[in-house]
């Protein structure tokens, strides 16, 4: 018992903001501190099954939290208004592409942008953030291929919808996670 | 240019890895170590309790990375001396005696052989753990105290159960209540645990000086037959079938040390020392054999540097015997890891740190002050559901 609560503070320390931009990005600054102490009490409780690196785990833990206890409206909601956050503001011209990548960003799919952004904003390797959404690292690249081939769609479209409309507002919650259920089960 | 380099370049500036607030963290910290360790995970703890601790394992965090002192000769070990005790507070009245620490444990090894062994469909243990914290305003010491019940299933495919429930921190001493009485008594002592950044830095948790709600937490076995953490996850039927020889206990034992302790991966441990954590965890409150037992304490007798100090009291004022191994600690300070037990009967009756050295959050410590224990209230075989 000599160093549980250090290993954990360690972690915490190491990982609590990133779990945050995770929760953040996927459904909004609303609901991400009490979706990130939640998951950190399930990483306390369940010490002994969180693997090194701890961070692929935890993300694990936190979509499936944000999954079982985020009522659909109130994720929709908050996810609307981080978008939002992310694409209004400054114009000046320097910022313009920026903006452009996240306006296209947000006419995606919630898989896509999820798929997108664990690897280019939370700096998991593809395998690495399989684990997160559960499924194989050859069926996570593929998914990526096949999202990061919308996001330019979406791009040259200038933020408008590629293909069929993918607004938040409309997108169905927490699309296709069925088959992650009890991910973080499945590592203990 | 490539869509997700662009997608990388674009990352809003608030999702960026900036420190989080001090307020958050405690209270996140809190609010997670707030609540009972879950039994039976992955990688049980040899030297925990069954049961997890809760909170009382915040003050744990006091400990990091440990190197167990221990020469590598094979010497018998030298008798006991008598300047080396360590006294809980206020633990050991009567001063230890000199003897041999190996006799001691052979003896041990004999009583502990001759228990009577029960049967029944669960493995049943009750444990208290107690951990001190020095507060933040006032500088006084507080003891946490939860008590822990577990019951594991003999057959395969059950759920492991604990009840636990915070007993309500108290003021370590007589002199510590009056401090927290001149602090007006609060109902909630805010004290320091280990922080981020390394020695003298600490963060805050609050701990309720009242009883807490009893929590109850069910889980299915891992692998739906893993029972315990003995160097690894073991079986029921593993642990009942361990070799009850020393020697190839100490074999089958060591076959899962990696060099490492058994708390980090990071964090060396000698063979010795890594043996001794383990044996306390098998000796305190596994479910093995009385003839296992007794190799245990046959094993531990034949390890460099263990002492044995007589006449000592734990923490529910029961006299036994202490078996014990220091520990130097990384963030500063020295303890001693031991193991109380009954000479009479070779049970088990305490695990438990007490300071030698103080050093990181046992720094405010005098000497002998026991800072983190869990004591064995019992441990049998029932038929009673949970």
């Amino acid at each position: 018992m000599a160093d549980d609560a250090h290993r954990f503070t360690g972690m915490y320390d190491e990982c609590r903001q990133r779990v945050w931009a995770y929760v953040v990005s996927r459904a909004g600054r609303q609901v991400a501190d009490e979706v990130v102490s939640e998951t950190f009490a399930i990483a306390w409780r369940r010490l002994e099954d969180v693997p090194e690196p701890a961070l692929p785990w935890l993300l694990g833990v936190a979509r499936n939290v944000l999954r079982d206890n985020l009522r659909a409206e109130i994720h929709r909601e908050a996810l609307a208004a981080e978008l939002r956050a992310w694409t209004d503001g400054d114009v000046a011209d320097e910022v313009t592409e920026r903006m452009g990548v996240l306006r296209a960003l947000a006419t995606l799919s919630e898989d896509d942008r999820e798929i997108l952004i664990l690897v280019a904003w939370h700096g998991l390797s593809p395998t690495e953030a399989a684990r997160v959404v559960g499924c194989s690292a050859a069926a996570y690249r593929v998914r990526l291929h096949r999202a990061r081939k919308r996001l330019r769609e979406a791009m040259e479209a200038g933020g408008e919808p590629s293909t069929s409309p993918r607004r938040t507002g409309n997108a169905p919650v927490l699309p296709s996670m069925s088959h992650v259920r009890n991910l973080s089960e499945e590592w203990s | 240019m490539n869509p997700i380099e662009e997608l990388r370049a674009a990352k809003p500036a608030h999702l960026g890895d900036r420190p989080v607030d001090e307020r958050t963290r405690a209270a996140e910290l809190a609010r997670a170590m707030s609540e009972p360790r879950r039994p039976a995970e992955r990688r049980r703890r040899a030297v925990r309790p069954v049961w997890g601790l809760g909170l009382t394992g915040a003050a744990a965090a006091a400990v990091t990375a440990a190197a167990v002192v221990m020469s590598g000769t094979g010497t018998v070990p030298e008798p006991y001396e008598a300047q080396h005790v360590v006294t809980g507070r206020p633990a050991t009245e009567a001063p230890a005696v000199r003897l041999s620490a190996r006799d001691v444990l052979l003896a041990a090894a004999e009583k502990a052989g001759r228990q009577a062994e029960g049967s029944g469909d669960y493995w049943h243990t009750v444990t208290v753990g107690r951990s001190l914290y020095v507060a933040e305003q006032g500088g006084y010491q507080v003891m946490a105290q939860d008590r822990n019940e577990g019951w594991t299933p003999s057959a395969t495919g059950g759920e492991q159960v604990s009840i636990s429930r915070s007993l309500g921190a108290r003021p370590a001493t007589e002199a510590d209540r009056t401090s927290w009485e001149q602090a007006g008594s609060p109902s909630e002592v805010r004290v320091k645990v280990p922080g981020k950044g390394g020695e003298g830095k600490y963060g805050l948790i609050p701990l309720s000086m009242s009883p807490g709600k009893v929590r109850a937490d069910r889980s299915p076995l891992v692998d739906g037959d893993k029972v315990f953490w003995l160097g690894r996850n073991v079986t029921m039927k593993e642990l009942r079938d361990l070799p009850g020889e020393p020697g190839k206990l100490k074999k089958w034992l060591m076959a899962s040390y990696e060099g490492h302790g058994t708390e980090s991966t990071s964090e060396k441990m000698s063979g010795d020392a890594w043996l001794f954590q383990v044996s306390v965890g098998l000796i305190m409150d596994m479910p093995v054999t009385p003839e296992v037992r007794g190799a245990a304490f046959r094993m531990l007798a034949d390890l460099d540097d263990v002492k044995v100090a007589q006449h000592v009291t734990d923490a529910e004022g029961r006299r036994g015997t202490a078996v014990s191994v220091e520990e130097r600690y990384e963030r500063g300070g020295v303890s001693e890891n031991r193991l109380i037990f009954d000479e009479v009967t070779g049970k088990a009756l305490a695990h438990e740190y007490v300071v030698v050295e103080p050093g990181d959050m046992q720094e405010g410590f005098e000497p002998g002050t026991v800072w983190s224990s869990t004591v064995l209230l019992g441990a049998g075989w029932t038929d009673d559901r949970p």
